[in-house]
Formats: C-alpha cells, sequence, structure tokens
C-alpha cells in the first residue's frame, strides 16, 4: 500500500471548488512532482494532506498516510502524523519561523522531538543543529543559529525552514517551493541535497513547484495541476517527451522557449 | 541618472561587512538587474536604497540630492518617486487589511489625488486578478497571487522608479511572462531595479546588470554583453547554474 | 472512504457561545444601571430575619443584620463592573501605550523597558494598593481601581512589547514606511490591528482577575467602603457563617462567576470577529 493515497479530493470554501476531484499516490521512498500555476490548488492539496487548511475551507474525499484517514480526523491523530510521518517545507518561510525565537532553537525543536522518539541521546543535539545547517549550505551556522529570522537573508530562512523540515527524518516530506527564494547557485545544491537524502534516508517527496525544469530534475512523476484539476499524470518522461494535454504541451513549450531565449540549447 | 550609489558600505554588526565598496547607477529608462547568491547583499542594497537603513560610508543620491533620511520634505518626495516590491509575499501583506486598503495604501499616505477605487481596480486587472479581489484579505491568496498584490501596490502610485526584490519568482511561468510583459510596459514610463536570481528574466527585462558576490561588485555592464561573455568565474557559475528542462 | 466536514458545526458553535456571553455581560449591566433608580430593598437597613435561607422574599436570603442580599449583589454588580472596567481601562491605556513605546524604541531603551515592566509585575498588588492609598491619603473605591490599574498596566505592558516586536519585524510594516505612511498611523493601521486580538482576550482575564482582587483589598480596607459593598466583601463576611447559611457566600460566587464567564466567552467572540483568518465565510 502506498504511503500517501489521494482518492477523489475535492477542496472547497463556500460552494466555490478550489481543487477538484485530484487522485494520486505516493508510495515509500518514491518523489512526485505536483507542477501547476499560480493559484491552481497546489498549496492547497499540500496542507490538505497534512491537515492544516484553513478553517473556511473544507476538503472532502479521502486522504490516507501511513495507513491513517487525514480528512475528518481529529487534532491529536494529526499531530502525530506530523513530524513522524511527514513534514512540510511552507512556501512562507518568514510565517513559519518564529520571529522571536533564534533559528538554531527552532532547528533544535524538531531535532529533539525526533530523538525523544527514537530514544537517541539528547547531548548530541547541539552538533546536529550545525551539521543540519552546513547541510543546507548555510554560511557561518554558528552567526546564522544565533541570529533572530529578520537577521539573515529570505534565502537563508529558507534553507533554515528546510533544515527544520529535513530535521523530522519524515517518511514523506512535502516541498512546497522550497527553492523560489534562492538564486540558481543555492537552488542546485539544495536539489542535490533533496535528491540524495531522499536517496539516502529513503524519504519519499512530494516536490511543489510552478518550475518545470526544477521538477522535472528531482522528480520521478508528475501531476499536472490546472484550476484544481489534474490534467495529466505519468512518469516526467513521458510527460514532458510527449505531453497529451494541450495545456501541459504550452507549458513544455514555454519553458524550452526560455532556455533557448538565455542561449542554450537543451 | 536617477540613482547613483557611491563607494557604499554597510554593516549589520560591527564585526561583518556586508556590503563592500558598492558603487552604482541607474539611469532614467534603462532598467538594472542585481543578481548575486543568497546573503550576498541584494535585500540589503535596496534598503539601503529605500532609505530604510543608512549605510556606513558613502552616500546615495537620487538625482542631484543626496539621500537624507532625516530630511522630511524629501523623504515626501522621495516616497512618491520610489516605490518596493519585497521578497516575502506572505509577510509582505497586512493580515488584517484587505485587499483594497493594502493597494491603496501607497495613495492615502502619499495624499495622491486620483480616485482611489479606480485606481486599485486598474493595478488589480493589469497583474491579472479581478476587481473584486479587492474586498479579500490576503490570506485567500495564493503564494503567486499574493506576490500580484504586492506588485500592484508598488504600481498604483505611478512612481518614477520601482524596486522589486525577487518579484516574480513565485511566479509561473506564463504568469510571469505576463508580469514581465507588464514590467516592460511600465518601463516606458518607470525605471525597474529588479534583483532577481532568474537570469532569464533578468536578460529579458534589464538592460543593465550587476553581479554581486559576497558584497562586492564583480562584474557590471550591459546585460547582453556579460551573459553573452561573462568575465567573472562566479558570473559564469551563475549562468552553467540554472536549471534546465532535460532532454 | 470518510468525507466529512467539521468546520461549520465549530463555527455555529462559537456564535452560540459569543451570544451567551453577550447576555451575560447584558444581564450583569442591566442590573448595574437598575441601581442606579431603583433598589428591591434599602441596603444599610434591616429588612427581615437574620440570616435567613432564599425565599420569595428575598431572593437570595439575608445577612448577619438581616439586611436584603439580593439587594448587596445587585449593587456588587455595579462596583464589580466599575473596577474591572475601570481598571482594565486604565491598565490597558497605559499598558499598551508603554508597550508600544518600548516596542519601537532603541535597543537600549527596550531593554530597560522590559527591565521595569518585570519589576512592576513582581511587585504585590497589595503593597502597591496601600501605597496608592497612603498616597491619596483616603480608602475609596477609585483608589482600589487605579491600583489595580497600574498592575494591570505593567502586564499588558510587557504583552504588547512582545505582540508589537512581533509585528514590527514583518515586511509589512517595512511596506507601510516606503508607502509613506508615518510611525503614528502604522501603529494605528497595522500595529494595533494586528496585536488586538490576544489583547482583548487578555483583557477578558483581568477584567476578572481585577474583580477577584478587589476582594482581597476590600478585606483589608482598601475598598469601596460599606454599604456600597463589591462582591469580595460580600464574599468575606459570609466566611464565618458559610456553614450555617452557604448561601451568603454561594450566591455573590456566582454572580462573580456569571460576570467571568460572560466577559471571557464575549471577548472571544469578539476576537473571532475581527480575525479575517477565523471569520467563517464572507
Ligand atoms: N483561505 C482561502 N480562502 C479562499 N480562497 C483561497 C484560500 N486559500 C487559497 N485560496 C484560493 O485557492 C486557489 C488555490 O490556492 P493555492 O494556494 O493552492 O495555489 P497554488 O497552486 O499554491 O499557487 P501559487 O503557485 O501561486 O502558490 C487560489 O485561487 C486561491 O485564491
Ligand atoms: N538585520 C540583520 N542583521 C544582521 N545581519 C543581517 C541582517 N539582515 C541580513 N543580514 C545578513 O546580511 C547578509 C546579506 O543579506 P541580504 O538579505 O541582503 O541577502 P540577499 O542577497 O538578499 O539574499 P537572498 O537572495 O537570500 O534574499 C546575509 O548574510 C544576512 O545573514
Ligand atoms: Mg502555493
Ligand atoms: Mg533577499
Amino acid at each position: 500500500m502506498s504511503l500517501l493515497t489521494v482518492e477523489g479530493l475535492k477542496i472547497s470554501t463556500d460552494g466555490r471548488a478550489l481543487v477538484s476531484d485530484l487522485s494520486f499516490a505516493v508510495g515509500a521512498g518514491e518523489r512526485m512532482g505536483l507542477i501547476g500555476e499560480s493559484g491552481s490548488g497546489k498549496s492547497l492539496t499540500a496542507m490538505a494532506i497534512t491537515g492544516l487548511l484553513p478553517r473556511n475551507i473544507s476538503a472532502r474525499g479521502s486522504i490516507t498516510l501511513d495507513g491513517q484517514q487525514v480528512i475528518g480526523a481529529p487534532e491529536r491523530n494529526l499531530g502525530q502524523l506530523r513530524g513522524s510521518a511527514t513534514a512540510v517545507i511552507f512556501q512562507e518561510p518568514l510565517t513559519a519561523l518564529d520571529p522571536l525565537t533564534r533559528l538554531g532553537r527552532q532547528i533544535e525543536e524538531p531535532l529533539r522531538r525526533r530523538y525523544r522518539r527514537d530514544g537517541l541521546d539528547p547531548k548530541t543535539v547541539k552538533h546536529e543543529v550545525l551539521a543540519l545547517m552546513e547541510r543546507v549550505a548555510l554560511p557561518q551556522p554558528e552567526r546564522i543559529a544565533a541570529a533572530y529570522p529578520y537577521e539573515v537573508s529570505g534565502g537563508q530562512r529558507q534553507r533554515v525552514a528546510i533544515a527544520m523540515a529535513l530535521a523530522c527524518r519524515p517518511k514523506l516530506l512535502i516541498a512546497d517551493e522550497p527553492t523560489t527564494a534562492l538564486d540558481v547557485t543555492t537552488q542546485a545544491e539544495i536539489l542535490k541535497l533533496l535528491d540524495s537524502l531522499v536517496r539516502d534516508l529513503g524519504m519519499a517527496l512530494l516536490f511543489i513547484s510552478h518550475d518545470l525544469p526544477v521538477v522535472a530534475n528531482v522528480v520521478d512523476r508528475l501531476t499536472v495541476l490546472r484550476n484544481g484539476k489534474a490534467v495529466e499524470q505519468g512518469p516526467v518522461r513521458d510527460v514532458l517527451g510527449a505531453p497529451k494535454n494541450p495545456y501541459t504541451k504550452t507549458l513544455v513549450e514555454a519553458a524550452r522557449a526560455f532556455d533557448q531565449a538565455l542561449g542554450r540549447t537543451p | 541618472m536617477i540613482l547613483s550609489v557611491d563607494h557604499v558600505s554597510f554593516s549589520y554588526t560591527r564585526d561583518r561587512q556586508v556590503l563592500d565598496d558598492v558603487s552604482l547607477t541607474v539611469q532614467r529608462d534603462r532598467n538594472l538587474g542585481i543578481v548575486g547568491e543568497s546573503g550576498s547583499g541584494k535585500t540589503t542594497l535596496l534598503r539601503l536604497l529605500l532609505g530604510l537603513n543608512r549605510p556606513t560610508s558613502g552616500t546615495i543620491r537620487f538625482g542631484e540630492q543626496a539621500l537624507d533620511t532625516s530630511d522630511r520634505g524629501f523623504m515626501r518626495a522621495y516616497r512618491r518617486s520610489v516605490q518596493a516590491v519585497f521578497q516575502d509575499p506572505y509577510s509582505s501583506l497586512d493580515p488584517r487589511q484587505n485587499v483594497f486598503g493594502i493597494i491603496a495604501e501607497p495613495l492615502q499616505s502619499l495624499d495622491i489625488a486620483v480616485p482611489h477605487r479606480e485606481a486599485v481596480e486598474a493595478a488589480l486587472v493589469s497583474v491579472g486578478l479581478p476587481p473584486d479581489a479587492m474586498n479579500r484579505y490576503p490570506h485567500e491568496f495564493s503564494g503567486g497571487q499574493r506576490q500580484r498584490i504586492a506588485i500592484a501596490r508598488a504600481i498604483v502610485a505611478r512612481p518614477e522608479l520601482i524596486l522589486a526584490d525577487e518579484a516574480v519568482s513565485a511566479l509561473d511561468l506564463s504568469t510571469r511572462i505576463r508580469i514581465v510583459e507588464l514590467l516592460k510596459t511600465l518601463g516606458l514610463k518607470m525605471t525597474l531595479v529588479l534583483v532577481s536570481h532568474d537570469l532569464g528574466v533578468v536578460a529579458s527585462l534589464c538592460q543593465d546588470i550587476v553581479i554581486l558576490e559576497r558584497g562586492r561588485i564583480v562584474e557590471s555592464g550591459k546585460t547582453r554583453q556579460i551573459l553573452d561573455n561573462p568575465q567573472h568565474p562566479y558570473t559564469r557559475k551563475l549562468i552553467d547554474s540554472a536549471p534546465r528542462m532535460p532532454a | 472512504m470518510s468525507a466529512i466536514a467539521a468546520a461549520p458545526v465549530r463555527r455555529s458553535r462559537r456564535s452560540w457561545l459569543f451570544a451567551i456571553g453577550l447576555i451575560l455581560v447584558g444581564i450583569n449591566v442591566a442590573v448595574a444601571l437598575l441601581t442606579l433608580v431603583w433598589l428591591p430593598y434599602d441596603p444599610s437597613s434591616t429588612a427581615g430575619g437574620r440570616l435567613e435561607a432564599p425565599s420569595l422574599l428575598h431572593w437570595a436570603g439575608t445577612d448577619r443584620l438581616g439586611r436584603d442580599l439580593f439587594t448587596q449583589i445587585m449593587i456588587g454588580s455595579r462596583i464589580a463592573l466599575m473596577v474591572g472596567a475601570g481598571a482594565v481601562a486604565i491598565g490597558a491605556a497605559i499598558g499598551v501605550t508603554l508597550g508600544v513605546l518600548s516596542a519601537f524604541a532603541t535597543r537600549l531603551l527596550d531593554d530597560a523597558f522590559a527591565a521595569a515592566f518585570d519589576i512592576l509585575i513582581a511587585f504585590p498588588t497589595l503593597l502597591l494598593a496601600m501605597l496608592v492609598v497612603a498616597a491619596s491619603d483616603t480608602a475609596s473605591l477609585g483608589s482600589a481601581i487605579l491600583a489595580l490599574g497600574i498592575a494591570i498596566s505593567a502586564i499588558v505592558a510587557r504583552l504588547t512589547r512582545i505582540l508589537a516586536k512581533r509585528v514590527i519585524g514583518m515586511d509589512y510594516i517595512t511596506a507601510a514606511r516606503t508607502s509613506g505612511t508615518s510611525w503614528p498611523q502604522i501603529v494605528i493601521k497595522h500595529v494595533l490591528p494586528n496585536i488586538w486580538p490576544t489583547l482583548l482576550v487578555n483583557f477578558a482575564l483581568q477584567f476578572g482577575l481585577a474583580v477577584i482582587a478587589e476582594a482581597s483589598l476590600s478585606y483589608l480596607g482598601l475598598g469601596a467602603p460599606p454599604p456600597n459593598a463589591s462582591w469580595g466583601r460580600l464574599l468575606q463576611e459570609a466566611q464565618g457563617t458559610v456553614y450555617t447559611a452557604p448561601f451568603g457566600a454561594i450566591a455573590p460566587g456566582l454572580a462573580l462567576l456569571i460576570l467571568v464567564i460572560g466577559i471571557n466567552l464575549s471577548a472571544d467572540g469578539l476576537r473571532d470577529i475581527g480575525d479575517p483568518t477565523r471569520r467563517g465565510s464572507r
């Protein structure tokens, strides 16, 4: 059975459907990309999977995560799922961080939780925090660990958020536009890191992005969302090589044209 | 010349220089792209240009006048001429204000005599959002939609200069192209200083470019020339690491 | 496969609680206003036997001197509202102002403010009240309210400072600055709206605590002087006879409970109304 199964997911507010009839599955260690234009419902889907939808939005259908039904589950059960079964790198790094807590502490927290869960020696936590920060390519980890969120750059904040999610070592990592605030060189490093982590630790990855070339290089399979509906699903090679849906076709063509505009040929 | 930065250095704390002897000029009607890796000081530079922080040394000039944050009269005129789009579309919109309040804020605060409702509506439409978005609150919008609201706020008062920090990075390609087109048409009347990690966007929008590495400008000049023939190894690395479509 | 949408149920329960809260506070206010023009009995003279149990004539029974308890509880509600509202108003006015100033101040000044708030919070309210009374040379309801207000202001200031600092770090404050919005306007338009929901809930808590604290003040003779006794004083007076005439303690206690619950429910409801992310459908 898959780690995550989404079946007939419908997300709506005030009778307005934001996501409709979405189904997909992610197996253990598998990597799935969710791609679509701005406002197509990618982030809402991620929030529904973790049971974090805002109050005015309701979800129907079925989402099973690690064998548990998420939709309609009480907050207590969801809290247990978060962190162990899944962790999210949210699109908004600043709102995910507490502005009045030093960044090192914020990474420490999920780490301590995992150490307790796995019965590890909490003495090594401090060391591991710095190691994690180095892994996400943060320069001068000591300084940044001691800084508050508004004292570091946007990309550094985003990498702290990534480190926090990695600290949980979840079975499924959901990454919602994890690299949008990053310059291309750092982005390349983070993508490599995600790639190797997922491989080494056997994590599954749900990678959300609007950036086709970024997603295409990280995942095995793609789901293309448009206006809350999946218009195409399949292995990356097939979707990019021979897109069936006209919308996917324009996406692929636009991305290739953009590559060429930069004077590069694929 | 709209803006000139003359040997500016800056540090937040005594022990670490964030900007080191930066000089550049922004010409009227020539957009400037600022590119550099995460943490290289791009946002900091914009903050200095906005008068939010004062350089530790060096001067910034707006036209003929030095940027002096204590001169209220000057700052008022300056705020009318220069608007900004911030990097994080989530924290740059007040969650308690509706979209109309957010976009109309520069009009209200700077006493700009245009019908506010019409101006806000026009700004919303130009960034590809429906006019009825006005009555909703930021949390009801996706990341890319919020960034467009922030862009609408920056353009509503029709400033001469827009300083945009990663203004299009949260947008998908088709929306990005649309916004880039919009910024281009605006560019005819407004000059744009664009911080971006996306060389494609910079290439299509900015005639001039500066490359920033750890607080220093390592290369600057005409965008086309630099992209075609990068001199500095860091620039080459930037160009090479752009993600591309798999074959 | 389950298909459950839990949100609407929660929402309607919340609005019910808000309505109950408003009704409870409303009853209190109505009774307090009524005491200004009409009372069932004269509060300072004997109206029946001593320590009578509740009856049709005396709904809450009578006290040690045979005075009607219900009359005294009605008057008490006026005093409770005055103490609670007065102390919270003073506390909010001073506390929010200082807290916001501190949040905007330079680091050095801010640290000084923070230390001052902590010292003031550690200072016993009773001692503070004695000082205020000593300074105003007569014990009156006013001096009790003032003392409680000052004690509350320190707590409110500390909370406001933390909340405001959190907001000030956000980019929307920077955006407001570059839009030409002045600092006072930023406070009014952006800072206060983003912190008041939390403050409001705290105010409700402080309201309840102030009404209770006034009880101990009047016990020491620092509160409202008789015959306009507060609920706190009624409670203290009933202490000695709590086994023979329990209703003397139960009645004012119940009144206090009703008011405090009402205030807290109303504050929760108001907070939800003010928060666009909590408000249900548009
Ligand atoms: N709380 C809400 N109330 C009402 N509508 C909402 C809410 N949150 C999101 N929406 C709407 O739902 C749609 C999907 O939003 P979502 O955040 O999932 O988009 P997205 O695919 O992540 O886009 P982006 O790439 O811009 O982040 C959008 O049209 C948005 O306006
Ligand atoms: N308020 C602050 N106090 C101390 N250091 C800061 C502060 N803000 C930023 N820094 C540091 O200054 C450096 C430059 O930050 P800046 O935000 O200008 O980078 P940036 O080029 O915009 O990066 P990004 O692309 O990640 O947004 C970073 O190393 C950052 O940690
Ligand atoms: Mg999103
Ligand atoms: Mg930045």
